[in-house]
């Protein structure tokens, strides 16, 4: 999950990436599989908690050796990294994606076809909504590591001081909003994220939308239907009324938002629980996590923001190695206790067996004992099926995130910002010669 | 130029012509070639690969997750960067760029010029050391000292303004183009004044002291004399302004990362690198880079063309 990273550390990133490319460009090798030694195998990631997982891999059996780097995270350059060295011809043996860029990785042939790899028993341990993300046309190209189904982190000490409940319906949330903003002037009650475009598209998710489509064989783009029209307009005017605030989530600004206190709560994915227990100790005893306003509750759905699906890359030259190596990370208690032994993590498993271990291996302290992994097997079952990602997801983001800042700072409307990203989307999956639709309901 | 210095100019001997020739032959050549490899291997083949990879595509048919096959696409990336609304902002946005900073920068660099020709401004020296300096700034660290100087909070410049009860933020919607072209100018204004003020020597004495003998004041010897006697450096800076313009990106670049405002398209080249590194669409990089290209020849030539055409009028 994509951990949030502070401008410095962006900064330091962004500096020592060249660094960083010129040192591995000479210590990818060995991949080979040789009948003397350990088969060797290079593994990128930005996850946190990945060393420790490789380590415990590497401990656990004598047959493969996994050198781990870690890398930026995808936007800060990860995703260039892995591009670039795909089309060098050195991609690592395995490469961490998260789910919108599943697709992308796979049209252009970096992620490769694993479907014969990925054996009944690895599949049966899978969540399958999870599976069917990294699934197209019938052929699966990432296993997915975790899901995270989008959930309402709430501040108890706030909610109980202006006498407030926890909104279960959109509807609660908007006049839960009005009160914040009547009984607390300075305060709101969440963040629209103007560079959360993967957060509105869960919200869409939600809804219904089905952004991307592939029946008949082609890419059906429909990013302005009925469902995410509901949602733009729902959030316009939360921005109009002044409910929210309207800036974003990466940045200074809603890092004072969070830790003064200004926002009452956030909505995202369940990873999000262990970023804040890293990102503000301070805070600890005062949030707790409820389940994502409905639109309508006696049917509760919901989408996954964020998580991540490990990739056999096409210059792995060892596919079942890496194959038993992801599985492993991906289905076996150990690494999951690896992971969250770095204290900073909140992973919901994709294979729910682990669930158990997570809950046993998550420190509650920091929500007062709140059994949140429970929460999360419940929120994970409710995921709504039938969501894919775009060819181009990153740049669709990208763009829709350019009109949300201008609709923040009052030039135009989230809807607009929404067509703008259709329109800069589709010549991009034309040039790539996809066949494509496009359709506005 | 180099066939001029090559040529035995004060040479008594009489040498037979043909071996002359030859040498001069030889002498061209070698003089000539480290500018033709240079001129194919950064110009040309690049070109060339753009153009071919512009109409060429690895395809994979429906879905795009079968096997991959290159094959002819004929103009299918130039109709996706023509049909694409992003593109198109990019270039209003450069067009704009161009209309707000050539003026400035021409009319700017000429009246620092002249001001230092007539003998107004003293100290001249310090003053053309003073103003050339920013230029030997690299363009990505002018752009890192003025973002400093642009992002609230950690700016002195807008703290000395918040104090004085003005507000700007010159990363927000209206602002940021003007502060773009506030560093281009900061950048090249000194290297520009030189060129002009170099022009300006050439000048001939004897023309300006008739003009005083007439009784042309300095500001009527300025703009009437001396300007249309530098027309060609003018036109020359002009050209090299504007060339430079349409490929706005250095700034932008860096601006980007502090200002939502300034989106991964802002201009077109910003849009070319946002095809090639973040969507990995290589067709639809190679094809823009084309359309620029050929924008940029385009105006260069019609820049010439009514600048000859005006000075034959």
């Amino acid at each position: 999950m994509p951990a949030r990273p502070s401008r410095r550390s962006v900064l330091a990133a962004s500096l020592a990436f060249p660094l960083a490319g010129a040192l591995n460009a000479c210590s990818v090798d060995g991949s080979a599989p040789s009948a003397a030694g350990p088969a060797r195998l290079t593994f990128w990631s930005a996850l946190r908690g990945s060393q420790q997982v490789v380590d415990a891999f590497n401990r656990s059996q004598n047959r493969i050796q996994v050198v781990f780097q870690q890398i930026p995270s995808g936007d800060q350059g990860g995703y260039a990294k892995l591009s670039n060295a795909a089309r060098a011809g050195n991609a690592p043996d395995v490469a961490t994606i998260e789910y919108p860029q599943v697709p992308g990785y796979a049209i252009d042939g970096v992620a490769r076809d694993i479907t014969d790899l990925v054996s009944d028993r690895l599949r049966a341990k899978l969540l399958p909504q999870a599976l069917r993300l990294t699934t197209f046309a019938g052929r699966v190209f990432t296993v997915p590591l975790d899901v995270e189904p989008i959930v309402l982190h709430y501040r108890t000490d706030l909610f109980d001081q202006y006498g407030l409940d926890v909104p279960r319906t959109w509807d609660e949330f908007a006049a839960t909003a009005r009160l914040v903003r009547d009984r607390a002037p300075g305060r709101r009650l969440a963040l629209f994220p103007t560079d959360g475009a993967l957060q509105f598209a869960v919200f869409a998710w939600q809804a219904g939308a089905r952004w991307f489509d592939t029946t008949g064989g082609a890419w059906n783009v429909s990013l302005a239907d009925a469902p995410t029209r509901r949602v733009a307009d729902y959030w316009q005017g939360l921005i109009e009324e002044n409910l929210v605030y309207a800036n974003a989530s990466l940045s200074r600004q809603n890092d004072a938002q969070i830790a003064q206190g200004l926002v009452l709560a956030r909505l995202s994915g369940a990873w999000d629980a262990g970023a804040q227990m890293k990102a503000r100790p301070a805070q600890k005893g005062k949030w707790a996590i409820a389940p994502l306003p409905q639109w309508d509750p006696a049917r509760p759905v919901v989408g996954t923001h964020g998580g991540s699906t490990f990739a056999v890359t096409k210059d792995c030259r060892n596919p079942e190695a890496a194959m038993e190596f992801i599985e492993w990370q991906v289905a076996h208690p150990d690494a999951l206790r690896a992971r969250l032994s770095s204290g900073t993590s909140s992973q919901y498993p994709a294979a729910p067996a682990l669930v158990d271990v997570g809950r046993a291996a998550f420190d509650r302290a920091y929500y007062v004992g709140q059994d949140i992994y429970r929460l999360f097997e419940t929120e994970a079952a409710k995921i709504r099926d039938g969501w894919i990602w775009g060819p181009r997801m990153s740049a669709t983001q990208r763009v829709l995130q350019d009109g949300f800042a201008r609709a923040g700072g009052g030039q135009g409307s989230l809807l607009d910002a929404v067509r703008a990203a259709e329109a800069g989307t589709m010549p991009d999956l034309t040039a790539l010669g996809l066949a494509t639709t496009e359709h506005s309901s | 130029m180099t066939l001029t210095a090559s040529r035995p100019a004060v040479r008594p001997v009489p040498v037979p012509r043909v071996r002359t020739r030859r040498r001069e032959r030889f002498a061209c050549g070698v003089l000539m070639t480290p500018f033709f490899v240079l001129l194919v291997t950064v110009f040309l083949i690049p070109v060339g690969t753009a153009v071919w990879l512009s109409f060429f595509s690895a395809d994979e048919p429906g879905l795009g997750f079968g096997p991959e096959s290159t094959v002819f696409v004929g103009l299918r990336s130039y109709a996706a960067v023509l049909g694409d609304p992003t593109f198109l902002s990019g270039l209003g946005t450069v067009v704009l760029y161009c209309l707000l900073y050539l003026p400035l920068m021409v009319v700017g660099a000429l009246g620092l010029a002249l001001l230092l020709d007539s003998g107004v401004a003293r100290l001249r020296a310090w003053a053309q050391l003073a103003l050339f300096l920013p230029h030997a700034v690299p363009g990505i660290i002018a752009a890192i000292i003025w973002l400093y100087l642009y992002t609230p909070g950690i700016s002195p410049v807008v703290d000395l303004l918040g104090k004085a009860d003005i507000t700007v933020n010159f990363l927000g919607v209206h602002a940021v183009l003007p502060a773009i072209v506030n560093i281009a100018l900061w950048s090249n204004l000194g290297y520009n004044m030189v060129i002009f003020y170099a022009a300006l020597q050439a000048v001939p004495r004897e023309v300006l002291e008739a003009a005083v003998i007439d009784g042309a004041g300095p500001v009527r010897t300025a703009l009437r004399i001396k300007t249309p006697l530098i027309r060609a450096s003018v036109v020359m800076v002009a050209l090299f302004t504007l060339i430079w313009a349409l490929q706005l990106f250095t700034e932008p670049m860096l601006l980007s990362q502090s200002t939502p405002m300034i989106s991964a398209r802002f201009s077109p080249s910003m849009y070319i690198y946002d095809a090639a590194f973040t969507r990995n669409n290589y067709g639809l990089a190679a094809s823009a880079s084309v359309i620029l290209l050929l924008c940029t020849i385009a105006l260069s030539y019609g820049v010439t063309r009514w600048t000859n055409r005006s000075r034959a009028a």
